[in-house]
Formats: C-alpha cells, structure tokens, sequence
C-alpha cells in the first residue's frame, strides 16, 4: 500500500514538475508542501545524482560549423570534411587544412556539423577544376583564379560568395549541384553516414543539420537547422536551399520544411537564426519581413514555433547588446561588428540596430506578443563558432580563425575579412567565439535536442564556466547555503528557458544563480541579471542589475557596481593571474522594482576577469604587429537564456 | 604484409594500363597524333544524350549538326593545343590529372574489404584508440582556498582527520565549503572527470588506492580530500562489439596507407635532381642504391 502511496506522489510530484511555474503551482493538485516533496525527493539518498528528475551536468558544443562542404569554406581553402570536424571536437589531434596540428584543450560533448545547403558540394570541384565546371565560363573563371592560389584564389572565393549572396550564380551551376541531383544527393548522404558514424550515445553526439543561407541583398538571415534524428529519417528529405527556382529566402518557407519533415518523417526539428548584426534591420522585424510577408498572427506563432533558440555570439561579432542600444551598459560593447550588411553593399544606419541585437528582440517580443497573442522572439540563448574550417575553436589561445585563410600565421590579422568601398570588417575583429553548454539529461541526440527545445542552455564567448539560474517566488538566502542547491532550484523554481506567470499575492520574482569558473580558465568578475519590460503604455525598457561581484566590491543601491575588476594580463607575456575575481559567485537576488502587472524576462550574464583577446596571441607566439585599433584584451562571458514572467 | 601492400599497386598500374589501351583503342581510332577525326555513332549519341539531359529534350537536326560541329572544333584546339604542349606547366589541368589518379588509388581501397583477421589486428595495433576509459566513483569535500587563504592546508589537515577517523560519525556531505559541483560521483569516465575538475585532478584520482580518504588534491578550484569508492579499469572491447568503429578506421587508415605506398612505389622510379645544390634538396636525397646504380649505367 505504501509503494502504491509513494507511486502516486512521485506522479503527482512529476505533475507539478511539469507545470511548475514558480508559487504558480497548478493549483489543482493544491499547493506543495516543501516538506514532503524534500522527503520524496532523491537527494537524500546516498548517491544523490543516481536517480535524479533534473539534469546534473551542462554539455558543451556547438550547433554551427562549416566543412570543406560548404561553397565559401571549400573556396577559402578548407580540405576537412565532417569526419575530421567530429573527430577534432571529440578529443582527437588532426591536421588543419593549413597543415597544421590542432587539437582542443579538452573534447566537446556534442556537434551539429552545419554545411551551406546551397550548391553544397561545389567548392571541391571548382578546387579541382572537375570538367563539368570547366564548360561554364564563370565557373572556369573561379576555377582558374583558385588554381592560381594565394590572393586569386580569396579573390575568386569572395567573387563567388557575392554572387551567391546576390542571387547571381549561373544557372547551369545551380541545377547540377541543387536538391535531387546524383551530385547532391551523394554530399547529403555523405553528411549523413559521418553524423551517425560519429554519434555515439552517452559519449558524443553527432547532430545531422545544414544552415539554410537566407542572405537577399547581403541581408544576413541565415537560419540553421538541426535534426533530433538518425540516417533513417534523414534520408527521406533533401535540405532546403535558397536559390531560385528550386530555394527559397522566406523564412515562412522554411517553417513549411521543417513542418514537412516531421509530417513525413515522424521525427523532430528545429532552426534557430544568427548574426542579426549583419541583416541591416531584418532578422527581427517588427511590421513587414524581407521576404514580403506582414509580421501578422501567423508569422509570430510560426515563428515561435520553430525558433526556439538565437546564436548571440560567434565570429562575426557578438549579439547580445549594442553601445547605442543600451547606453548605460559599459559591457554592450563587445566584439561589436556594425559597419554594413554581411558583403558591406550597404552601410548600417542607427535605426537598424533595434532589430538586429537578442535583448533588443526579447523586448520587442514582449510588445509583439501583447499585439499579436505570441511572442515571436522568445528564444534561448546559443553560442557557436561559425567556423569555415571544420576546426570548432573558440578558445582565445587555440583561435584558428573563420576561414583556412585566417588559420595561425603571421598576415592573417592584417587581411580584412570583407572590404569593399563602403568600409571592411577588419581581420583582427574576428572574434574567437563561443560555445553552448546544454543542461541535459544524457549526452545523447535526443536528450540535448529536447534540453535546446526547452531552452535549458546559455551560451559563452568561449570559456566553459558552469551557470545554474533558477527563477522561482520563494528564494531566500537559505537556499543559498542548502548543500546541494540544483535541487533546491528545481523544487522552488524552474530553470533558464522557463516560464513564471502570475506572481501569488505580495511575492516579487526571486532568482537563485550560481557561477563557476572553467577549471582552466580566468576567474569570475560578476554576475548580472538584465531585465527587460513592458510598461503599461505599450514602451519597454531594459535595466542591469549587478547581483554578485568579487574582491569585496559593493553594490550601490541603484544596483550596478562601477568599480572595475582590475586588469592582469601581461601585454608582453600573453598571460594573466587568478589573483582577482572569485572562482564561484553566487547569490539570490529579488527584483526591487517587480510589477506583478508588467511583462518582464531576465536573463543573467556572467563576466569574467580581463585576459588577452586572440590577437595578443598571434603578437606573442608569431611576433605580428598589431595595428592600433585591435583590442588586445576583453571580457569574456555567458549568456543564460531567459526567464520569462507573464502575468 | 608487403605482398599485400604490394597487391594494390599491381590493381592500379593494370588499371592504368587497361584505361591507356582503352583510350587507344576505341576513343579515337585515328588517335591524338593524326590529322584525321573520326566521329563515332557512340559519339553522337552522347551528344544528344548530354543535350537532353540538360534541356529536358533530344537536339533538333539543326542543333545536333551545331553540337558536331562545336565537337569538331574542340577536338582540333585539343589537339593543337596538345600538340604546342599548352598542357603543360598549367596549374589546373596539373591538378585535374593529380586528382584523377587519387581518385583510382581511392576507389581500389574502397574495393578492398577487411577479413576478420585484418580487423582484429587493426584492433590490437591500436588499442589505444579503441580502449575504453577507466572509470572511478568517487566523494569529495573542497576545501577554499581562495577564502581560506594559508589556512587552507591547516583545514584540509583537520577535515582528513576527522574523514578517516572510523569512529566519527560525521557525514561528509556537511563538511567542507560550497561548491557548485555534486559532492558524490557515480561511477564516471576520467575524461568527463577531467572537463569538470581538470586534467591533474582526475590523474590524481585514478592513482588514489580505493576506500580510504586521501589528500588534499589541487583543481581549478582549489583543494579537496578525496574518497575513491569505486575504480573500474578501461578494457579492449572484444571485435564484435565495435566492428563497425574499427571497420571504419581500418578503411580510413587503408586509403591513406594505399596512397602514400602507391606513391612510394612509383617513387623508386624517379631521381630529383637540382641544378644547383639548395638547402630544399634535404628532403630530396632518399636516392635507393637500386636508383643509383641504374643510373650509373645510364
């Protein structure tokens, strides 16, 4: 009777797990008695972790990563397919197309590889000058300036990626290497077999997925797509391309894809956009899209639909916030890349920038979804490399670049990445990010699809430090000091990514975060909780609240602490010393100026110490000379996704 | 193992030699040299068959006499070109070709399929690569030294004693400072060890004799006393549970084995000779005494 008994609250406690948005407890299975859920709970079990309902464990990959698949990368050089870019990301030392020997400082967990779905599989036969390239003029013109090398050869790439980007590649090519050729079809199965040979349950995991590269007029829209599935339901689609008349650049089209797939296939899907810094005002519309459409009822929900996650920060720059956005946030302005749209044909203008940068579109989300009943741009927070390497690196000290001609060496900081008359994107502002850690169950494909479908996950420029942030009514400093605070957090709250709605009478939203450094990495400065909100006139704001900081430092009442951390890096070394900042920050905060009324997010950003960018690397090891304008140190960071409060 | 090394040589030169004789025989029977083309029926049709393919319908008579004649030219410039040696010194034909051999050496080891006893070798030639990782179920208390300061070592001293005192009966879980990671480990792989304490600390931790507390073992984060509670060695899986993984790496190691032995081989038939004596002709003078005294009776 009594295993019946204790079979029935766990059902019950399951229930509650399920729906537990903060004090909003469904209210008809009563209210929670802390007690009794404690006693239930594993966590007083010898082993604690053994049979637990949560995730104990973040792991770490990245969902964006270019092999010589891929028509820019292959032309940029790059000789790796997907097999040499799991076998990297999986602890293995292997030969850059460069020729030289990389490894990583420690294995990733998992790794979607993401080639362009476009004329995939083109780049080796341009390289190679295959006889059916050599018939079209364009074609032998690239594959004549590729066979020259050097400064030809990144000539003709970028001519081509121009092309590309103005819908202006010819025909003949398009139709040989476009979905449902023997050409293509053989590249996508080659994808494929490499994904499935790679995943390995428990161990690594292997997601199959291609990026759908939306760029009209060098707007960047790219979308990428991750599968949850093997080979078996893989095989029966073909990935979705962009150029006309077989592809499509509207976005609706690509929800239509991945709708299709999971009819046809039974499996699951999802896309997840980047580098609205460079769509000149058009990844987060708020009235029409690029592609035409109303940003009306169906737009918001398909897009929440299949959105579920933004990558904040990769190579070509960070996403996150911008200076002119958020004037009072002496952080916003990190690895800022603003000069134009991805090719620079057309320069930014300040009005674009509402609609290109995460805390901007979270915000604009809270107003969309008041107008339109969905927050289009509830997303949770991905960091990535965007690499054209197939070498996944985003550790400052272990940087090989965006493409194999920025791989180590003495002039890659000196070749802009893209210039053109109007301006250029500087080599040395490459930006050696980032990474996503996934709070999952298991490394498996399924467990990590479902964590990143939940929005269990944040994101780093890089450094792996471990970030727990718990959003709940009943935090207090107790919990704090509970030994074993993941449990607390999911008993009393939900986790990044979740959902508190309507706040119980008198109680103001409470957040319990905890910060860890990377063991090998710097330590922490601080940890922020940045809000956003909609006021009663339709007008939303942002607020940074710093919640934890290191060395004693204090917090005025307005809430921010505007001592710097200090700066240790040694300019002539390369190097830096732990002797500022904290291993571990961790607080409980309640939001002072909580509405129960208002519509808010809170997500929390965690920065750590000064250390030197890429760049001091490259001047140290290789004895290159900085131009003037290279920042030479920074701070890297992590990026929870948010919770949200709906009242 | 050399006459099986050898066997894909022989494969590759017959192949080279049947494609020669091929090209000889029925490409073109007049041949590159002659002055004479000769168009086949065999031609014809894959004119017609490449212009349907990409016009989704066969050629006109008028087109199909334009697609002739646009043959005829190139086979001509193809000839004189030939002929004035424009093949030459030209970077992508030089690929082109190189690529083209590569292709013949892959597709020869794609052919080959590995016996059971290949496998097994492969297996045990490089067991490093396929050996499971040890694993180890461990307890731990830290200790902080970033708060504790010089009295860090003193505290680990004391909490040691009192974690190997048999007759205390304090729970570990309560002692030490906070730390965000779990105090008790099942058992897990020293690699996933590694990514959450460092690498010295799970080497640390593997050499700890199990069931008594030790320490204090440094991290990233500071100190800890350690409790090794289970150690599982890493073993070779037997063959059949893995076959497909070393299947896969065979092939990987094969193609590449193949390529570089083929090469050698057609290798042995070259001498590299510089004009002038250059600090790059190092790499050049692995000159077999096989090629030395063929070329003294030259």
């Amino acid at each position: 009777m009594s295993i019946r008994n204790n079979l029935l609250k766990v059902f019950f406690l399951s229930l509650a797990m399920m729906s537990l948005p903060g004090g909003a407890i469904a209210s008809d299975i009563g209210s929670p008695n802390l007690e009794v859920i404690k006693g239930l709970y594993p966590g007083n079990a010898y082993s604690p972790y053994a049979k637990r309902l949560f995730p104990s464990r973040v792991y770490w990959g990245e969902t964006h990563l270019h092999t010589g698949l891929s028509l820019d990368a292959g032309l940029f050089g790059c000789t790796l397919g997907p097999e040499d870019a799991y076998r990297l990301a999986r602890g293995e030392e292997i030969i850059a197309s460069s020729g030289q020997p990389i490894k990583l400082s420690r294995p990733l967990d998992w790794l979607a590889v993401t080639d362009h779905s476009d004329i995939m599989g083109v780049a080796t036969d341009i390289q190679n000058g295959a006889p059916n390239i050599m018939a079209i003029p364009k074609g032998k013109e690239w594959a004549e300036g590729f066979a020259k090398g050097g400064e030809a050869a990144a000539k003709a790439a970028f001519d081509l990626i121009s092309h590309f980007s103005q819908n202006k590649i010819p025909e003949e090519i398009l139709k040989q290497y476009s979905p449902g050729s023997p050409i293509y079809n053989k590249v996508w199965e080659r994808i494929i077999k490499a994904g499935d040979h790679f995943n390995d349950p428990g161990h690594f995991t292997a997601l199959i997925g291609f990026e759908w590269t939306s760029v009209p007029k060098g707007f960047n829209l790219h979308r990428n797509v991750i599968l949850r599935d093997d080979g078996i339901r893989a095989r029966q689609v073909v990935p979705l391309t962009t150029q006309p008349p077989i592809g499509t650049t509207d976005p609706l089209d690509l929800y239509q894809w991945l709708a299709d797939y999971e009819n046809k296939t039974g499996g699951q899907a999802f896309a997840l956009a980047h580098n609205g810094n460079m769509s000149n005002g058009w990844m987060f519309p708020t009235v029409e899209t690029y592609a035409g459409g109303k940003v009306d009822k169906n737009y918001v929900e398909q897009r929440a639909k299949w959105e579920p996650l933004y990558e904040v920060t990769q190579i070509k720059g960070d996403g996150e916030a911008h200076p002119y956005l958020s004037p009072t946030d002496e952080f916003a302005d990190y690895e800022t890349w603003e000069v134009g749209n991805l090719d620079i044909t057309e320069l930014k203008k300040p009005e674009m920038l509402k609609r290109e940068y995460a805390r901007e579109a979270l915000k604009i989300g809270l107003a969309l979804e008041t107008k339109l009943g969905t927050n289009p741009y509830k997303f949770g927070m991905v960091g990535a490399t965007d690499s054209h390497t197939g070498l996944t690196t985003a550790e400052e000290e272990n940087f090989f670049g965006k493409s194999t001609s920025t791989e180590p060496s003495a002039t890659r900081i000196s070749h802009p990445f893209v210039e053109t008359k109007l301006g250029s994107y500087p080599g040395y502002s490459l930006a050696a990010s980032g990474y996503q850690a996934v709070w999952a169950m298991e490394n498996t494909r399924e467990a990590i699809f479902d964590a990143m479908k939940r929005k269990e996950t944040y994101a780093t420029t890089g450094p792996r430090m471990l970030v727990r942030f718990f959003g709940g009514w009943e935090f207090d400093d107790n919990d704090l000091r509970s030994r074993t605070p993941a449990f607390i957090g999911y008993e009393k709250g939900v986790p990044m990514g979740g959902d508190l709605t309507k706040a119980p009478k008198g109680k103001a939203a409470s957040f319990m975060v905890f910060a860890l450094r990377d063991p090998i990495g710097a330590n922490l400065d601080r940890v922020q909780i940045i809000k956003g909100w909609l006021d009663k006139d339709g007008e939303t704001h942002e607020k940074i609240y710093d919640v934890a900081v290191s060395d004693g430092r204090t917090i005025g009442a307005n809430g921010r602490c505007k001592t710097p951390v200090g700066n240790t890096v040694d300019l002539e070394a390369a190097n830096w010393t732990n002797t500022i900042g904290a291993s571990e920050l961790a607080t409980v905060w309640t939001d002072p100026d909580f509405d129960p009324n208002v519509k808010a997010f809170y997500y929390t950003r965690i920065l750590e110490i000064p250390t030197p960018r890429w760049v001091l690397y490259d001047k140290v090891r290789l004895g290159v000379k900085i131009p003037k304008e290279a920042k030479l140190t920074h701070q890297e960071r992590a990026y929870s996704s948010p919770i949200w409060y709906t009242p | 193992m050399k006459s099986l090394l050898r066997e894909p040589l022989i494969h590759f030169l017959c192949i080279g030699a049947a494609l020669f004789l091929l090209f000889e025989l029925f490409d073109d029977p007049a041949g590159p040299q002659s002055s004479r083309i000769v168009i086949t029926d065999g031609q014809i049709e894959f004119l017609k068959a490449s212009y349907a393919r990409s016009r989704q319908r066969p050629p006109t008579e008028q087109e199909l006499q334009g697609l002739i004649d646009s043959y005829v030219r190139e086979e001509i410039f193809y000839r004189e070109a030939l002929a004035l040696g424009l093949d030459k010194d030209d970077t992508i034909i030089r690929k082109r070709l190189n690529q083209k051999l590569e292709l013949m050496s892959d597709d020869i080891a794609g052919i080959t399929i590995p016996s059971g006893e290949q496998l097994q070798e492969f297996l045990e030639t490089h067991a490093e690569s396929f050996r499971t990782e040890p694993q180890v179920a461990f307890r731990h208390v830290f200790i902080d030294v970033a708060q504790r300061g010089y009295q860090a070592d003193d505290e680990a001293s004391k909490l040691l004693a009192v974690l190997s005192d048999e007759k205390s009966n304090s729970d570990p879980v309560t002692l030490g400072d906070r730390l965000m990671l779990p105090k008790t480990y099942i058992l897990t792989p020293v690699g996933e060890i590694a990514k959450m304490f460092g690498k010295p600390f799970s080497l640390e931790l593997i050499n700890s004799k199990p069931g008594q507390w030790t320490g204090p073992v440094q991290s990233g984060y500071g100190l800890h006393l350690i409790l090794v509670t289970e150690h599982v060695e890493g073993k070779l899986p037997q063959l059949d549970e893995i076959r497909e993984t070393v299947e896969w790496e065979w092939s990987a190691a094969h193609r590449k084995e193949l390529k570089e032995n083929i090469y050698k081989e057609i290798r042995e038939k070259y001498t590299i000779e510089f004009e002038q004596p250059t600090s790059n002709a190092g790499n050049f003078q692995a000159v077999s005494a096989a090629q030395a005294a063929q070329e003294k009776q030259q």
